[in-house]
């Protein structure tokens, strides 16, 4: 793309040059960062000397410049850099950023931003007020569309298997809004009752509050928002998709993977049939989760989600062919068969009576086979969950003595701390560093466990230390049963002749599309991941439905992602990036005590009450601004809301740069003397502007400690000014004025207060500003000759000013106000100096502002030959003069461009 | 929470304002009343409050009773 001008930053200055070049018919590129041209000024008040509304004249100027048939102008966008060619010309790039809202479609109605779950500091009212994080910034933005505010995924929800969006339903539940919560989480993965309670809850090791007191308690707030909904919903509240496919699928499983496709795919309408071995569905949610972690209701009801779809169930249907289901006329077939085989020990004694593995133990002691282990001594073998759920389970069936026996330390364990913890407390032994040798039965009935003592030796592959038999230890424990859960094996045995297996005995899947050797057969789940968790398996079956829908349509399955997701925000950001984070402890969860819960089967954890879940979800940071809880895609009426928009990487070439970058504010906080940021009462200048402006961010001009409309009101000039112990020796020339300028529009909305300016010399140097100030005088502000040197808290919110009359003479000096102004000063933006490539290199002045090489004969123009500075970027500038100056560039950019052509 | 004195991070008030929605509408729900007022019922500094009355009343949730403040300049808002 090719444009005459290129202008970076659009404030007035960076407009005034953009109209009058495209009025002498040249092509200008404007580039603003912020999602609205207009810069400060369009954020002021109004205007001095005249007290002009300064979006009355900003607001005709920036609909000009969007309107202009020569103007093209990109906001949300950054050079990225900008390099000068050979020819006297620039190349630029320039990074468009997503905001994730399609310009054309948004009516800039403000639906999503009423919506939105998540508030944030409005960066438009100077952090005064909230706004959201889908956002449109303030009223007279151009172009006036919604943004919505998202700094990468929020690590809670970017690491979900399933794409479950942790802090979308967090932020809704913070809000109260638990049914769209629920039905959130039902968007991604369908079982949102078995995960609130046996999911280990990936999304919680992730959160950035985990590096504080505690993560954020994700999976037990999905709990409460779980109970509260199916409490009131026995039932789903739809039924079979109105459009249905004649397209049939065959899932093998009704565990959570193959539970999970059928429900993504039901939504699309396909006829599934769901085949399962067992009598009931559920997989290993009903065989092998104990009730007491994940009662059985629930499961049920979870179910009730697929079904309703129409999702049809053949439980006690063990499936060993593929080209049988071909054969019934299948058109797509997707194995979701898990791990329900356990590694054999291969030791003697291995298959006597009272040998079992894990989950034949499991599935008989969960459907109520086994219910009486009473008077018996059970002993686990293994280290991981799959030893501690038998464990637990064993003490509520009465087992006198459970023992797991494990041949490392606690410490290399993989079962999760807490649950060790939890089979501890109810009694269980841990007897570390032994091994079985050998099973002793007495009439074909286990009797005994020889053991064998262990020694930890080198590590392993794993990085855990290998465990060495200490030779001579052997010796025997009475038992009556043993439970092997030394690792669980995949369920692919009937396959094996048909589809390609890997070693480790999983299916071999393209990982990506999860499509098996044979097309149209799809695999998923723990067959192909091996023992994962619930949520993994969710994921899987969510990527299995998605390829298996793009295969029934005929669609190709290559190179198409499934699931992108936006890059993980980044924790230490949130941490440092926010401000003071308040200690909030989590709520300890409710158990009855061990000695209680081992004797019933019934849940153990008890579900927060409504007030706790609040607080819990309240404890969340936010970290990725936006919650993807998607409210405002669902509230906005134009459909204009769309997060796969991606941003752009944009190239084009212009003859000419006008560099109008603005400036910055000064950071009040570094006055520390002066309390800002300390002290409510305490506002900059800029905060000023907008409390007395139109569009102000409270109902009145009311002080920030307590609303109160104020009427004892100090100004302290030079704040950031004329200052060297902040390094800023020089005058901000506008200060003085808009401080005045300020102090005529409070007497105007508030005629009953004081004021008071505090000053060191007043800069009255333009056109009727002298005039102004007379007037200021007249109507009764009262100026007070020396510096402020401190502000103090006094009762009510009130500020104890500290300063030195000088032309009263009356020395150091102490007066009480009710709101403390700091007419902060104007700094250099010194990004304007990194915009181009090292090669070129945009001078600065003594200052820091890009400098103007020969200021009083050829303004504008900088050390880089066709560059020119407009407005604030070169100097501070009252808005007149911004304008003056942005003319001039505009002059300057034209001549340079008429005699490049001209050289052509 | 310190009253007159911020002692906490502006962007952790403002992240509290959803929970706080319901709570300043049951206060408001019979009596309209004064910033003071809410922050003395909520328990919370007032400078605190500035920040979820002023948010509620920027989206439309509560309004001002009267177009002037009352005799010691505060305004009362009540549920709109
Ligand atoms: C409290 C206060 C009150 C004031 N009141 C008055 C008044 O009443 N009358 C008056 O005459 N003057 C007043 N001024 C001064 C006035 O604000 C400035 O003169 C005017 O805003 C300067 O315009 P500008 O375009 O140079 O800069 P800015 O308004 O700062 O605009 C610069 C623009 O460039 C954008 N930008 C910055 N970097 C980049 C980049 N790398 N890429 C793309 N875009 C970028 C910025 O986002 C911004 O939109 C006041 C100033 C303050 C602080
Ligand atoms: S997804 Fe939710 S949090 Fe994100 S912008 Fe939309 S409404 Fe706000
Ligand atoms: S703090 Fe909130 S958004 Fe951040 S990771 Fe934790 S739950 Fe997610």
């Amino acid at each position: 793309m090719n444009y005459d001008v290129l202008i970076v930053g659009g404030g007035i200055a960076g407009m005034e040059s953009a109209l009058t070049l495209g009025d002498m018919g040249l092509k200008a590129l404007l580039i603003e960062k912020e999602p609205s041209i207009g810069g400060k000024m369009v954020l002021l008040s109004k205007v001095f000397p005249t007290l002009d509304c300064a979006s009355c004249i900003s607001t005709p100027k920036m609909a000009s410049t969007i309107h202009h048939p020569n103007v093209t102008i990109m906001t949300s966008s950054e050079i990225r850099k900008i390099a000068k060619n050979g020819d006297g010309a620039f190349k630029a790039l320039i990074n468009r950023k997503s905001t994730y809202v399609d310009n054309n479609a948004c009516t800039g109605c403000g639906e999503c931003e009423a919506a939105c779950t998540v508030a944030l500091p409005d960066r438009f009212n100077f952090g005064m007020v909230a706004h959201r994080a889908a956002y449109i910034p303030f009223p007279q933005a151009v172009p006036k569309k919604a943004v919505i505010n998202r700094q990468g995924q929020s690590p809670c929800s970017n690491v979900c298997p399933a794409g479950v969006k942790a802090h979308g339903y967090v932020s809704l539940v913070r809000s109260g809004r638990y049914d769209e919560a629920f039905h959130l989480h039902m968007e991604d993965a369908p079982l949102p009752g078995s995960l609130s309670r046996a999911c280990y809850a990936p999304c919680e090791n992730a959160c950035t509050r985990s590096d504080l007191e505690g993560s954020v308690d994700i999976r037990r707030i999905k709990r409460f928002m779980v109970d509260h909904y199916y409490s009131a919903h026995s039932e789903p509240e739809y039924g079979t998709p109105e459009k249905l496919s004649d397209k049939r699928i065959a899932i093998v499983g009704s565990g959570p993977a193959g539970l999970s496709a059928a429900y993504h795919l039901g939504r699309k309408g396909y006829h599934i049939k769901i085949f399962e071995r067992e009598e009931q569905a559920g997989g290993m949610l009903r065989y092998a989760i104990p009730a007491y972690r994940l009662p059985k209701d629930i499961v049920d009801r979870d179910i009730k989600n697929i079904t309703a779809l129409g999702v049809e169930i053949e439980t006690n249907t063990n499936i060993t062919s593929v080209a049988s289901l071909k054969e019934q006329g299948f058109d797509t077939v997707f194995l979701a068969v898990g791990t329900y085989e356990t590694w054999k020990m291969n030791l003697p004694g291995e298959d006597l009576d009272g040998v079992m593995d894990c989950m034949g133990f499991l599935s008989k002691a969960n459907t109520g086979k086994i219910s009486d282990l009473s008077g018996k001594t059970v002993v686990v073998v293994g280290g991981g969950n799959s030893a501690i759920d038998p464990a637990r389970l064993a003490l509520r069936m009465g087992a006198e003595k459970v023992i797991i026996l494990y041949r490392r330390t606690r410490k290399e364990m993989p079962a999760h701390e807490w649950e060790i913890q939890a089979a501890i407390d109810e009694g269980a032994d841990l007897m570390i560093l032994k091994t079985p040798r050998r099973f002793i039965g007495s009439n074909g009935r286990l009797v005994k466990v020889e053991v064998l003592r262990m020694e930890l030796g080198e590590p392993d592959d794993s990085g855990r230390r290998r465990p060495v038999p200490v030779k001579g230890s052997e010796h025997s424990i009475d038992v009556d049963l043993a439970v092997l859960a030394i690792g669980l094996r995949p369920s692919t045995d009937s396959f094996t002749d048909q589809l390609k297996i890997n070693r480790n005995e999983t299916f071999r899947v393209n990982p990506e599309t999860l499509e098996t050797n044979i097309p149209s057969v799809f695999a998923g789940g723990d067959g192909v991941t091996g023992p994962a968790m619930i949520v993994d398996a969710i994921g899987q079956g969510k990527r299995a439905a998605f390829y298996i829908n793009r295969y029934l349509q005929g669609e190709s399955l290559d190179n198409i992602e499934f699931d992108s997701r936006l890059s993980i925000a980044d924790k230490y950001d949130v941490l440092s990036n926010r401000g003071a984070i308040s200690k909030r402890m989590q709520i300890v969860a409710v158990e009855p005590p061990p000695s209680q819960r081992v004797k019933t089967s019934e849940e153990v954890e008890k579900c927060m009450t409504e007030e706790e879940a609040r607080y819990s979800a309240n404890r969340c940071l936010d970290c990725g601004n936006c919650s993807e809880c998607g409210e405002c895609i669902k509230a906005c009426p134009a459909d204009a809301v769309h997060f796969d928009m991606q941003p752009e990487e944009i190239e084009i070439e212009a003859d000419s740069v006008i560099v109008s970058t603005g400036f910055k504010l000064f950071d009040a906080h570094l006055k520390t003397n002066y309390g800002y940021g300390k002290y409510p009462n305490v506002v900059t200048a800029m905060q000023m502007d907008r409390l007395v402006s139109p569009t102000k961010p409270f109902n009145r001009t009311l002080r920030p400690s307590d609303g109160k409309a104020p009427d004892n009101i100090a100004f302290v000039l030079c704040t950031g000014s004329r200052d060297c112990t902040i390094d800023n020796p020089i005058c901000s020339r506008v200060c003085c004025m808009y401080s005045i300028k300020q102090a005529e529009l409070i007497m105007g909305a508030l005629p009953l207060a004081d004021i008071t300016i505090y000053y060191i010399d007043i800069r009255a140097f333009g056109k009727g500003y002298e005039e102004f100030y007379k007037q200021a005088k007249e109507m009764g502000v009262y100026f007070v000759k020396g510096r402020v040197a401190k502000i103090e808290l006094v009762e009510d919110g009130n500020l104890s000013v500290f300063y030195e009359d000088i032309d009263g003479g009356s020395g150091p000096q102490q007066m009480e106000h009710d709101l403390v102004v700091l007419s902060v000063g104007l700094l250099p933006n010194m990004d304007a100096l990194h915009l181009f490539n090292n090669g070129d290199r945009l001078e600065a002045d003594a200052y820091s502002y890009v400098k103007e090489i020969n200021e009083d004969i050829d303004p504008t123009r900088t050390s880089i030959d066709g560059v020119f500075a407009a407005g604030t970027t070169s100097a501070a500038r009252d808005i007149p003069d911004s304008i003056l100056h942005a003319g001039a560039a505009a002059a300057q950019a034209a001549g340079y461009i008429h005699q490049l052509k001209a050289s052509r | 929470m310190m009253e007159g004195v911020i002692d906490r991070g502006i962007a952790e008030i403002i992240r509290d304002e959803m929970i706080m929605h319901d709570k300043i509408i049951s206060i408001l729900k019979d009596d309209p009343k004064t910033i003071p007022e809410i922050a003395e019922a909520l328990g919370y500094p007032s400078h605190e409050v500035v920040y979820w009355v002023m948010a509620m009343w920027r989206y439309g949730k509560i309004e001002e009773t009267t177009a002037k403040p009352n005799a010691d300049g505060y305004f009362m808002y009540k549920v709109k």
